[in-house]
């Protein structure tokens, strides 16, 4: 009984430690979201290539499905899955294993849940439906969402909201992103300026259910992704 | 010396074992009457605990999980109808605000795969979201619910006796609130009890059991009474909701104007009746089914053809349904609201 109630405590003492040690020798997944090279604030004025000028006011994904292929062919995967949140800076750095100085050849990583998540009932973590991405009239959870002001939106407020998702065929708005580094960075640059450049917000500027359209933003959506 | 070493490890062990005393909850047994098919609910992910189950009792009937403190779940699913709005067609919410469908009835959910008229919901734990952010009912994030409940007095407390933890997710707040939802077990109405020869039908309950067999036991299937499908009844559209059903979710024109299949237990008392609650009584339901059905191509092909019942068998039929009531469920106080 005393190492039933002990056992969980040193372990997870010993986890701490490791990670607040190890934070130089650990690999990282990290996220830079920007806006043509700039780091992407909230509520700041952009004007995209389609004339859009625009204000986002709320950035978040799912990423998941981690995986990190070295040049020795062994790999590295993670089934967790991270929300990412442009107002949560910590959620940008996902702490994925221990340096073992080897080259990267292929980062791959899916946007959004799989639909086993959006069929188990309430999970916990990052995929607490408290997290608001989860549907409420129509199960499954939003894999993206984006929310925001344009002046050519003729809707109320002049808003903007995306919430893409659906999991059931032909609808599963996932999507899997595999990058190749050149400079063996774990560094993703995601450029939202891409995504907007690729939208006229007069004529689409609100999608909240699964379907065909959601799926036109999901592949946009794939584009934004870089490595470095 | 030696002696309080010992006397220290034997007090360290006693505080353990208190320790744990005091997480560990008590399991409940999920009732299946014999020959009943099995749940379909996974209790092994949410197993049933009386602290879990009170606390969901707790959650059910508290207008906390409302934007203004106002609409609790038993405002519109009460304990006496079957756990539904009665008396309203469109069940109303916050600020008065009127909904688009009529509520549904609580009742032997566990057994369901679908949740909502349209079968939008996949699973039951995660169902609450949906009154609880709607403008029309509760007008309240889930996030918020759970800052509440954590500030509130009465609440950490409940949540560490249920799941050994005082903090708050909304994982536990859902999950507590399914497991007295699915607690909501009606098995013990005459019909039951005839089935196990412990009661028996009048003469016109008997008839009108073989015409229930005969006309409508394909959908309203025993012993739930439903299929737990989606079907068209041949409901004349209501063009001021526009209501396709499962339509709007699978986004198939074949699934326009289906539904999913009511339960009939305590039927007597659930009115008003349809997704729109447009018939107030069970002999408008009838009439319905013998004459008013509206041909469409998504109509059920079992009730493409006029079922002819005379009035007499009509009332052989509601004399039958009024045996699917079960007072034991309508009044059990364990389901009712808690007094602290
Ligand atoms: C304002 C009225 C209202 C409130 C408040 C409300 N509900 Fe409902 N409930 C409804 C209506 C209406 C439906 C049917 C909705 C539909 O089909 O779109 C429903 C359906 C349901 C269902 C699905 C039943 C089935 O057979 O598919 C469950 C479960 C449920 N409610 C539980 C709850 C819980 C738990 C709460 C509190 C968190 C709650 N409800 C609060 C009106 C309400
Ligand atoms: C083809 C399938 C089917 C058949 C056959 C059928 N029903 Fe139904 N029934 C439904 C559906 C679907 C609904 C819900 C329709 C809606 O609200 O749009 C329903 C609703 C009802 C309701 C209202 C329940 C509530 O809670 O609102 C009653 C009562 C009812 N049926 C009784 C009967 C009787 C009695 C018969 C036989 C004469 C019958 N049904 C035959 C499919 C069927």
């Amino acid at each position: 009984m005393l190492s039933k109630l002990f056992l969980p405590f040193i372990l997870l003492l010993s986890f701490w430690q490791a990670v607040a040690q190890n934070q130089s020798d650990s690999l990282a997944l990290t996220l830079k979201i920007e806006w043509k090279g700039n780091p992407l604030a909230l509520s700041k004025t952009y004007i995209s290539s389609n004339n859009d000028t625009l204000q986002l006011h709320q950035l978040k994904f799912y990423v998941g499905n981690i995986q990190i292929d070295f040049n020795d062919k062994s790999n590295f995967q993670q089934k967790v899955y991270h929300l990412i949140d442009l107002e949560n800076l910590n959620s940008m750095r996902i702490p994925i294993c221990k340096n073992e100085k080897k080259n990267i050849s292929q980062i791959s990583f899916s946007i959004g849940v799989d639909s086993l998540q959006s069929v188990s009932g309430a999970l916990a973590g990052d995929l607490d439906p408290a997290k608001g991405m989860y549907w409420a009239w129509q199960s499954g959870y939003i894999n993206m969402k984006i929310e925001g002001t344009s002046s050519s939106c003729a809707t109320r407020n002049n808003a903007f909201h995306f919430h893409i998702g659906g999991y059931l065929p032909p609808n599963n708005a996932s999507r899997k992103i595999v990058l190749t580094p050149k400079s063996n960075s774990l560094e993703v640059i995601v450029d939202v300026a891409t995504l907007f450049d690729n939208i006229l917000l007069s004529e689409n500027n609100s999608i909240m259910i699964p379907g065909k359209k959601a799926m036109e933003i999901a592949n946009k959506c794939t584009k934004i992704f870089a490595s470095k | 010396m030696k002696k309080s070493i010992q006397y220290a490890v034997l007090g360290i062990v006693f505080l353990i074992v208190i320790a744990f005393a005091k997480i560990e909850c008590t399991p409940l047994y999920f009732n299946i009457p014999k020959s009943w098919p099995k749940p379909h609910y996974n209790f092994k992910t949410n197993p049933l605990t009386e602290e879990g189950f009170q606390l969901g009792r707790q959650l059910f009937y508290d207008p906390i999980l409302s934007k203004d403190s106002t609409i609790s779940c038993s405002s519109c699913h009460m304990q006496a109808t079957g756990f539904t709005h009665v008396d309203h067609d469109l069940s109303h919410g916050i600020e008065g605000k009127i909904g688009t469908r009529n509520s549904l009835t609580l009742q032997n959910l566990a057994w369901s795969k679908h949740f909502m008229w349209d079968g939008g919901i996949n699973h039951l734990d995660i169902q609450a979201i949906a009154p609880i952010t709607s403008e029309v009912e509760m007008n309240e994030s889930l996030e918020n619910v759970v800052v509440k409940l954590q500030n509130s007095k009465k609440y950490p407390l409940l949540f560490e006796k249920a799941f050994g933890t005082k903090k708050i997710t909304g994982q536990f707040t859902l999950k507590a609130l399914s497991q007295f939802v699915v607690s909501l077990t009606t098995t013990n109405a005459k019909y039951d009890k005839v089935m196990q020869i412990k009661a028996s039908f009048s003469e016109m309950e008997k008839k009108g059991y073989s015409l229930f067999k005969k006309n409508c036991a394909t959908c309203h299937q025993e012993p739930l009474f439903t299929s737990d499908s989606f079907e068209n009844n041949g409901l004349p559209k209501d063009s001021f909701l526009n209501d396709l059903g499962r339509m709007k979710i699978s986004q198939n024109p074949k699934d326009s104007l289906q539904f999913k299949v009511p339960t009939l237990r305590n039927i007597e008392f659930t009115f008003p009746y349809m997704h729109d609650g447009r018939f107030k009584t069970l002999s408008e339901v009838l009439k319905h089914y013998n004459s008013g059905i509206q041909q469409s191509k998504s109509l059920s092909k079992e009730l493409s053809k006029p079922l002819h019942l005379s009035d007499n068998e009509r009332t052989e039929i509601i004399a039958f349904l009024k045996t699917l009531t079960d007072k034991e469920f309508l009044f059990n106080p364990r389901f009712s609201y808690p007094k602290e």
